[in-house]
C-alpha cells in the first residue's frame, strides 16, 4: 500500500500528500507518517515544493482531525445515553477534560497511534472545538515539521529515518500504556490501603 | 467499605501493563537497532548528486530516478527497450510486470546498471586550503 502511494505521490505531488494526511487523520491505516517523511525527501530532491507540500499537508491533517472530532461530537448523545450514569465514565470524562490539551498536542506528533481515539473522545466528551483546534494546529505543525524536516534533511536516505521514527513511536506507545496501567494499579492499591486503615 | 475493582477492570489494568511491557521491549530493541543504523549516516550536504544506486527501489518511476541521479530518461528507457510514452508514471515494479513478466527484478537491476554507467562525472571537491590571494598593492 505504502509503495503504491509513494509512486502516486511522485506523480501527483502535494495534493495527494494532503489527501493522504486527511485520510490518515480519519483513521485509515495508509501510512501517513511514511508518506510525510518521503515527501520531505522528495522536496529535497526537487520533486515537490516543501512549503506548498507542508501547507497542503497541514490543511489535510486539520480537516481529517476536525472530521474525526465531529464523529465523536455527533456520537456524544448515544454514548451519554449508554454510559452517562456510569461513575467510571463521568470520572474518565472529567479526567480527560483536565488534560485534553496536552493529550491532543502529544498525540499529533509523539504518540500518533492514539490520535484517533483522542479526537473521538475529545468530540464525545464535549471538549470545546476552539481549544481542540488550537492544540491540534500546534501538534500537527510540529509533526509535519519534524517528520517532513527529517525527510528533507536526509534526502534519499529517508528510509533510515522512517525505520527509526516508526519504532520510536511504538516504544513511546508501549511506555504510555505501561505507565497508564501502572498508575491505575497504584491508585487502586492506595485506595485499598487507605480504606483498610 | 473496601474499594474493590471489578474483575474486568483488573484485567484491563493487567492487560495494559503486559501490553505496555511487550511493546516497550519489542519496539525498544528495534528502535535501538534502527538508531545504530541511522547514527552511522550523516545528512548529505545540500545539492549533493545522489550516486548510491542501492537506494533505488522498485516503487520509483523512471522520471523520478532520472531527476535524482541526473541521468536522462531517454537513456534509461532505451536501456530497458521500452517506449517512454505512457510509461513515465509507472513504477519499476509495474514496468517489470508489463514488459518482463518472466524475469523477476530485471527492470530494477538493469536501471541500477544503467545509472552506474551513465552518471555524469562528479565535480571535484573544492580545495580545503584557501588559495593564495594576490599581494595587495601598497
Amino acid at each position: 500500500m505504502s509503495e503504491f502511494l509513494l509512486t502516486q505521490v511522485i506523480n501527483f505531488g502535494a495534493p495527494l500528500v494532503g489527501l493522504i494526511l486527511l485520510l490518515g487523520a480519519l483513521g485509515l491505516p495508509i501510512g501517513a507518517s511514511v508518506v510525510l517523511i518521503a515527501a520531505g525527501a522528495f522536496s529535497q530532491q526537487g520533486i515537490l515544493s516543501w512549503p506548498g507540500t507542508a501547507l497542503i499537508g497541514l490543511v489535510g491533517a486539520l480537516i481529517g482531525d476536525t472530521l474525526s472530532f465531529g464523529m465523536g461530537y455527533y456520537a456524544k448523545d448515544s454514548v451519554q445515553r449508554r454510559f452517562g450514569k456510569s461513575a467510571a465514565w463521568r470520572g474518565a470524562r472529567a479526567s480527560f477534560q483536565e488534560r485534553a490539551g496536552l493529550a491532543v498536542f502529544l498525540t499529533r506528533w509523539l504518540i500518533t497511534a492514539l490520535a484517533i481515539p483522542t479526537n473521538l473522545i475529545a468530540g464525545g466528551s464535549g471538549y470545546k472545538y476552539s481549544q481542540f483546534i488550537a492544540y491540534d494546529v500546534a501538534g500537527e505543525i510540529l509533526w509535519i515539521g519534524l517528520y517532513g524536516g527529517l525527510g528533507y534533511l536526509f534526502g534519499s536516505q529517508w528510509e533510515l529515518v522512517y525505520d527509526f521514527m516508526s519504532n520510536f513511536g511504538g516504544l513511546i506507545l508501549g511506555l504510555v500504556l505501561f505507565g497508564f496501567g501502572l498508575k491505575q494499579a497504584w491508585n487502586w492499591q492506595k485506595k485499598t490501603r487507605s480504606q483498610l486503615i | 467499605m473496601l474499594h474493590k475493582k471489578r474483575p474486568g477492570q483488573r484485567a484491563v489494568m493487567a492487560g495494559l501493563i503486559i501490553i505496555g511491557i511487550l511493546f516497550t521491549a519489542f519496539f525498544g530493541m528495534r528502535a535501538v537497532h534502527a538508531f545504530r543504523k541511522f547514527n552511522g549516516h550523516r545528512p548529505p550536504p545540500p545539492g549533493k548528486v545522489e550516486t548510491d544506486v542501492e537506494l533505488i527501489r522498485d516503487w520509483m518511476t523512471i522520471s523520478f530516478i532520472s531527476k535524482t541521479y541526473y541521468v536522462p530518461e531517454k537513456i534509461i528507457f532505451d536501456a530497458l527497450d521500452i517506449l517512454p510514452l505512457s510509461n513515465h508514471d509507472k513504477s519499476l515494479k509495474v514496468l517489470n510486470k508489463e514488459y518482463y513478466p518472466e524475469k523477476s527484478g530485471y527492470v530494477l537491476s538493469l536501471v541500477k546498471k544503467t545509472i552506474l554507467t551513465n552518471q555524469p562525472p562528479l565535480k571535484p571537491d573544492p580545495p580545503l586550503t584557501p588559495t593564495a590571494s594576490p599581494p595587495v598593492a601598497p
